[in-house]
């Protein structure tokens, strides 16, 4: 960004050209000073600039910008009722107004001290002459405020940092709210320690749950002799079809429990299954419940797969 | 067995996960004909299905997340290291001091869990979480229902 080597003398003087400049100057600002260049872009009749830097920003913004907004909206105002009553009063006076909101705005930020000297360049150049610029200015007004309004309200530490910390956190507790409404059983746990090892165990639960099934797809091909094996696309996709609608009523149907179910289950995630109860249970129960597995695992080499499974959760959990 | 297209998405990610692991087992299959004997080789099968269901469900959700990147990227190194005949383990570089405010312990356990959740903070890693959370019910429910198409 350019310091603004452009004072007052220079500008009421070569009019036209300090306005071509002011009409580049939106463009090339972005970042912490597009709400500056939005401002400037509407003073020379760009409102589409103005409209997309208002509506592109959302509340995942950097903090930085936040605060230079709430600074921002105040000093904006500022700028406008004055800006009004310079040009309802005369257009030749407007050296020493704009020397006056100038010196103003550097008590408000120092930082901004740029931003100021050229957005007094602005402001006389649209006060003499885009006096309808303004009109439609102010509808553009208000939603902002609103905005700004709701982001500086609480009488909290304003400064970035502060406010940097107060976004993040709330952005954790509504992800928080969304893993809660996933995880079941989670509803009601309180504390985030607490939710987060439920989560931590509903994953670990299901980890394992894909490798009981890969373990039990294992035994199931090896058994019939690949059942997939030679389906031409079209079987294939009806194998697939009925994979996915493949109902309920199947899942409940093998709850006789075998042997092993009982020490298997608990090996599995004895947490978890505690906690959760029925369903974790039903669902593990389930793995070594079908008459493939068992027949699979009392067959071959039952002591050996009992270990592969035993010593594996030992290791995990 | 008749087809009832109005109730299949062909786009959803349940879809693709099922496509892609059936021919995943299919190759396998074709792959490994003969009959099992000794436990390395059934150990051995068991984790290359799981590591296909892994596979065909990051290449379902693509690579629009970081866990899903992270399962590719680690797959293709194992691939690639597999195929140099060595095993090395890597880990991904955890960024301190991201997780202040809630138990270290706890979000340590989620980082290890969810693929890739090393590099992220935490905003990021829970939503990663929660997408992984969804696609393992997935996988699951996938899982089981071919072991019961296949075992009936």
């Amino acid at each position: 960004m350019d310091p603004p080597i452009i004072n007052e003398a220079s500008f009421s003087a070569a009019n036209p050209s300090s306005y071509s400049l002011a009409e580049i100057w939106p463009f090339p600002i972005n970042g912490e000073l597009s709400r500056g260049g939005g401002g400037l872009g509407l003073r020379m009749c760009n409102f589409a600039a103005f409209a997309e830097a208002n509506s592109n920003r959302d509340v995942s913004v950097d903090e930085s910008t936040v605060t230079e907004q709430s600074g921002g909206g105040r000093k904006r105002r500022d700028a406008n009722s004055e800006e009004d009553e310079s040009s309802k009063l005369v257009s030749t006076s407007s050296a020493k107004d704009l020397k006056n909101s100038n010196g103003k705005r550097m008590k408000i930020s120092g930082s901004r001290d740029e931003n100021g000297g050229s957005k007094s360049e602005v402001e006389a150049n649209s006060g003499p002459e885009n006096k309808p610029a303004e009109q439609s200015t102010k509808p553009s007004e208000p939603p902002k405020q609103d905005y700004i309004h709701v982001r500086a309200r609480r009488g909290q530490a304003t400064d970035s940092h502060s406010l940097a910390e107060r976004a993040r956190r709330e952005k954790i507790s509504e992800r928080m709210k969304v893993l809660q409404d996933l995880v079941p059983g989670c509803n009601k746990v309180i504390g985030k320690a607490l939710v987060l090892d439920e989560i931590i165990n509903y994953i670990q639960s299901l980890q394992h749950q894909v490798e009981f099934l890969s373990m039990k797809l294992e035994a199931v091909n090896s058994r019939m002799n690949s059942p997939i094996e030679g389906f031409p696309s079209k079987d294939l996709l009806d194998l697939i079809q009925n994979t996915l609608l493949a109902s309920e009523k199947s899942r409940f149907t093998r709850l006789e429990s075998p042997i092993f179910t009982n020490s298997h289950t608990l090996i599995v995630n004895p947490k978890f299954t505690n906690k959760l109860g029925a369903a974790t249970c039903d669902s593990t129960g389930m793995l070594f419940g079908s008459q493939a597995t068992r027949e699979y695992m009392q067959g071959s080499q039952p002591e050996w797969l009992h270990m592969q499974v035993g010593s594996g959760y030992d290791r995990e959990t | 067995m008749t087809p009832q297209p109005l109730l299949m998405k062909p786009n959803s990610i349940k879809t693709r996960f099922a496509y892609g692991f059936l021919r995943a087992l299919n190759s396998l299959n074709k792959n490994k004909p003969s009959s099992p004997s000794s436990p390395k080789v059934i150990f051995r099968r068991c984790r290359m299905i799981k590591l296909a269901a892994d596979a065909s469900m990051a290449s379902a959700v693509g690579s629009r997340r970081a866990w899903s990147r992270a399962v590719l990227c680690k797959i293709r190194c194992q691939r690639a290291l597999a195929m140099r005949g060595r095993i090395r383990s890597g880990g991904f570089r955890r960024r301190s001091g991201a997780g202040k405010g809630f138990g270290v312990g706890q979000t340590d356990g989620l980082r290890k869990l969810v693929p890739g959740g090393g590099a992220m903070d935490l905003c990021c890693l829970l939503d990663e979480t929660a997408h992984y959370i969804k696609c393992l019910t997935t996988q699951v429910q996938v899982m089981r229902n071919i072991v019961d198409i296949c075992s009936t």
